[in-house]
């Protein structure tokens, strides 16, 4: 091949890029499209451009590429395109050429193992179905830990997947912050007596719903030339291509959950499209971790779209097209029941509040099955004692309890804390954009959200994965994660729901 | 040994092959258009890289080794992938490339000159595509004309004096045909709201055998059918409230999809996965439209389903004059729209034009006038701009000389098949009237679909039908219900 050795690695990137992103659209298709007939077909496809793209990426070549452009890089501004590139490639390179093939390709069989057992095993509200493909899955992440240096931590190797260079000590920290105030918050609201909500509890036409849920993604900025909104049991996005994004929802009729859902997927969404073109086809255009792209699903779900400013501004529109279920309830009442805290059982329906226990829960249980505190047989009894402990709540079975989630039957151990401190750095960002764009509400109020997303597109999106999540959060916000932010938020927000 | 390992290789390609087909269905259904430019990327390496597996040494090695193998089917996977393997390798990857570019170019060069009817603007990009096809035809072995070459890449084995031989006598038969037509046929007029239509559609795609568990049915402009795996058909049609055409072309896609749908799931993930060539894929989607979707007997059982749900538009039309009205030969300018009789002269024109075109001839910039001259001299019509004339089609644009004949070819194979299975199933109109498929359906699986790619096309005809690609009987279908 000829060409620079900058020029050549990019050649190859691109390759990579495409391959992962053919197989970005397979993953897709499959959720929203594919005809259920064609799942095998679909699985061996998958399996084969996955293990292309992996393969072109470990090929020694990438190695003596990056050791050629060590001088590049080091002669290079730190911030340059060109440095960024090497040193981000370098990481991901030297982490994933570390991992023997075979042992790739049996974690990924492991994980569709586990999840083909995670369905039955959840509807039959058995764990014990699921408990020896989560051995396995635990063996092979024991063996994947091997791959790399003894960590301080060994949970240090399975956080770093989903936020890289990310400490457990640090993670630990946080969350006891969280903790230490979150839980007597929470009790606090349990006396402070009931929010009534009942009213959402209706038939929402799904139809409605859509168009709704368009109506404010246009607000927000989506268009019909970039992007597309599809229906799934569990909403997600994914981008199988630059100015290609696709969310996906799932419009109930018996609650409006979606329209929040919705606006969750979109915050992921607006990231990805925000990234700086000129990155595309490389490992910098991508959002730069979990965590950073939590924190901009939960500012578009909940601090965009649980804020008084939208409720003021879309609320009329909400109650035009459902007269018949809101015709009588006033604007106030439905913000505060759209903002209601109260502990339950299922993580993915909770509250702003009550949402961060639950992950804390799970972030602890993990280090304690891959410490080998916990056994898995014995994971059913922690979970449902640390639950009724921290949310005073009581785990009917285990389907509404240790077996709601797919991430561990997945395989996907050290993705949970990424979600709560999602919330977290939502707010550090949130508290700078205020600094700079003053009131945001009162642009809510006008359906105006375009200063909001022009002000995290340049200081956030545009940076895709340049710089480490760290640097990143740290050149937004101006400091390293912090709790304290998020939880002035939450006892503001909520002081009137305290007792 | 050998074999396990060439089929280990040719399923990763088929893997490829697999992300590239869904790639393209999805850029003509559902991407955002605003993804065209990383799709293309997604596609080229795609394609760049099932080209290099499949041409690498290995393959040519195991070809070898695998060389008089007894069993039939592996037989038959080692002669069909030495052929394509022996094909692929001529060509150099850097032609394959500029093949590949070029077509991407000229379409969107094409979409603007059809707007603006405007071939000359056009010219370029149709000299391009013909210096490139020249050079892709001087990689192989000399042939008694270069057209050979082309053809052979859709129809294996089939030469362009045969094809000319068919044509000149379907010349003489439909050439008066269509002059004996007098007197003005009935006309269907709209509208035929597009919900209606849809519900039309699944009725008889389901009445087929289409199966919601591993098909699907979507909206594009232009119809196509696709499979990106084994279970997983995906059709598209166009619904117009002005016509009714969706209808056949819905029948239509149904017959590229069945073929493909049936084929012997063993064969999946190798080159015998697939249809065996262009016309023989062709004579099953007119199978379905044409012989069956345009029959007696068809019509009799859905006739009465379809004019209640059209009442402004059928209410008054009985199910004779309806027949008659779909069925009606009526001269037009576009193919895409032509009937049974006056669709082959479409085609034999641009088998002539495309001859002349490689082999130089006919000068590009002449292109327009001849077309319009023949047009005229074949079906009578005259051509009022190139946008309905010569740049009516996308298949030059994506550099497809060689692959019209093969539409007629189709229908010329259909009935000969078709002959067969009636000699075999007895009375299928009166199947059809009862709103019964399943027999010519399974007959058809059991003796084309399921073979997938085992027999090349030549050979497949000759076991189904004892006889060669043959004119008569499509003729005599014709001559019949026209006469």
């Amino acid at each position: 091949m000829t060409g620079s050795p900058l020029e050549r690695l990019l050649v190859r990137l691109a390759e990579v890029s495409d391959l992962t992103k053919a197989a970005t659209l397979l993953f897709w298709d499959q959720r929203v499209k594919m005809p259920p007939g064609g799942s095998e077909a679909r699985a061996e496809a998958l399996a084969t451009v996955s293990r292309f793209a992996q393969e072109r990426f470990i090929d020694d070549e990438v190695g003596r590429l990056l050791e050629e452009l060590r001088g590049l890089e080091e002669s290079s501004d730190y911030d340059s395109f060109e440095a960024s590139l090497v040193r981000t490639t370098r990481r991901q390179y030297e982490k994933a050429a570390r991992v023997a093939p075979e042992l790739v390709g049996e974690m990924r069989r492991a994980a569709a193992l586990g999840l083909a057992a995670w369905g039955p095993a959840r509807e039959q509200s058995e764990f014990e179905q699921l408990r020896p493909q989560l051995e396995t899955l635990l063996e092979l992440r024991h063996q994947y830990v091997e791959c790399f240096p003894q960590p301080e931590e060994t949970y240090d190797v399975l956080l770093d997947d989903y936020e890289p260079l990310m400490k457990t000590a640090e993670v630990r920290e946080v969350f006891a912050e969280l903790k230490q105030e979150l839980v007597p918050l929470i009790e606090e609201i349990r006396a402070g007596g009931d929010v009534d909500d009942s009213f959402l509890d209706a038939e929402f036409d799904p139809e409605t719903q859509r168009r709704l849920a368009l109506e404010i993604l246009r607000a927000f900025g989506y268009s019909d030339d970039e992007w597309r909104l599809d229906e799934t049991a569990h909403p997600f996005m994914t981008t199988p291509g630059a100015g290609d994004i696709r969310l996906t929802t799932n419009f109930r009729p018996n609650d409006l959950t979606a329209l929040f859902a919705t606006m969750h997927e979109f915050g992921h969404g607006v990231y990805e499209w925000g990234v700086d073109r000129s990155f595309a086809r490389t490992p910098l255009h991508a959002g730069v971790s979990l965590a950073v792209h939590e924190s901009q699903s939960r500012t578009w779900e909940n601090l965009v779209g649980r804020s008084r400013g939208f409720w003021r501004w879309f609320y009329p529109r909400l109650q035009e097209e459902f007269s018949a279920q809101l015709g009588s309830v006033d604007e106030e009442s439905f913000y505060r029941a759209a903002n209601k805290v109260q502990p339950s059982l299922i993580r993915i329906d909770a509250d702003e509040a009550t949402y961060n226990l639950h992950i804390i829960l799970r972030f602890e249980l993990e280090q304690d099955l891959i410490e080998g505190r916990l056994g898995v047989a014995d994971l059913p009894g922690a979970w449902n004692a640390r639950m009724e402990e921290y949310l005073g709540v009581e785990v009917p079975d285990d389907a509404r309890g240790v077996l709601q989630d797919m991430h561990w039957a997945g395989g996907s151990l050290g993705y949970f804390p990424t979600y709560a401190l999602g919330n977290v750095i939502s707010v550090q960002i949130w508290e700078r954009a205020l600094e700079d764009l003053g009131d945001l509400d009162e642009r809510f109020e006008r359906g105006s959200f375009g200063d909001l997303r022009e002000w995290l597109h340049e200081h956030l999106y545009v940076l895709g994965a340049k710089f480490t999540p760290q640097e990143t959060i740290e050149r937004v916000t101006g400091s390293r994660i912090d709790a304290k932010p998020y939880l002035r938020y939450l006892r503001r927000k909520l002081a009137p729901q305290l007792a | 040994m050998s074999l396990a390992l060439l089929k280990e290789r040719l399923g990763e390609i088929a893997d490829l092959q697999h992300a590239e087909s869904l790639a393209d269905w999805d850029s003509r259904t559902f991407m955002p258009p605003a993804g065209a430019e990383a799709r293309a990327d997604i596609v080229a390496t795609l394609t760049r890289i099932s080209h290099e597996r499949f041409v690498a040494d290995e393959v040519g090695q195991l070809l070898d080794e695998l060389e008089g193998t007894d069993d039939e089917t592996d037989a038959a996977l080692v002669r069909l992938t030495r052929r394509d393997w022996e094909r692929a390798s001529r060509v150099p990857g850097e032609l394959a490339a500029e093949l590949a570019h070029a077509a991407g170019v000229a379409v969107a060069a094409w979409d603007r000159a059809k707007a603006a009817s405007d071939f000359a603007s056009f010219v370029p990009y149709l000299e391009r595509q013909l210096e490139l096809k020249r050079r892709y035809v001087a990689c192989f072995p000399e042939t008694p004309v270069a057209y050979d070459v082309l053809l052979d890449d859709y129809e294996e084995g089939l030469t362009t004096a045969e094809v000319q031989r068919v044509f000149d006598r379907l010349k003489e038969v439909l050439l008066p045909l269509i002059a004996a037509q007098t007197g003005r046929a009935p006309e269907l007029e709209g509208p035929f709201p597009v919900e209606r239509q849809r519900e039309a559609n699944q009725r008889v795609l389901e009445a087929f055998g289409y199966d919601p568990a591993r098909w699907r049915l979507d909206e594009t402009p232009h119809p196509f059918a696709s499979k990106p795996g084994v279970d997983d058909i995906r059709l598209t049609t166009h619904t117009d409230a002005r016509e009714l055409t969706s209808l056949f072309s819905t029948m239509h896609e149904f017959g590229h999809g069945i073929y493909e749908f049936e084929i012997d799931t063993r064969l999946a993930r190798t080159p015998l996965g697939h249809g065996t060539s262009s016309a023989i894929h062709e004579s099953q989607s007119r199978t379905w439209e044409n012989l069956v979707g345009r029959s007696q007997g068809f019509w009799r059982w859905f006739y009465p389903q379809l004019q209640p749900l059209f009442p402004d538009a059928l209410g008054g039309m009985d199910e004779e004059t309806f027949v008659r009205a779909v069925s009606a030969i009526r001269p037009g300018l576009i193919r895409g729209d032509a009937d049974e009789v006056t669709y082959g002269l479409h085609i034999i024109l641009r088998f002539e034009l495309e001859q002349e075109l490689l082999s130089g001839t006919l000068a590009i910039r002449d292109l327009p006038e001849v077309w319009n001259a023949r047009m005229h001299e074949y079906l009578g019509v005259d051509v009022p701009d190139d946008a309905h004339g010569v740049l009516q089609d996308m298949h030059w644009p994506v550099g497809l000389f060689g692959y019209f004949p093969t539409y007629q070819l189709g229908n010329v194979i259909s009935v000969q098949i078709w002959e067969v299975a009636q000699r075999e199933l007895g009375d299928l109109e009166e199947q059809f009237a009862r709103g019964e498929f399943s027999q010519l359906r399974e007959w058809l699986s059991e003796h084309v679909y399921r073979h997938g790619s085992i027999y090349p096309p030549r050979e497949l005809l000759r076991l189904i039908t004892g006889s060669d690609l043959d004119p008569e009987p499509y003729l005599q279908y014709l001559q019949t219900k026209f006469a």
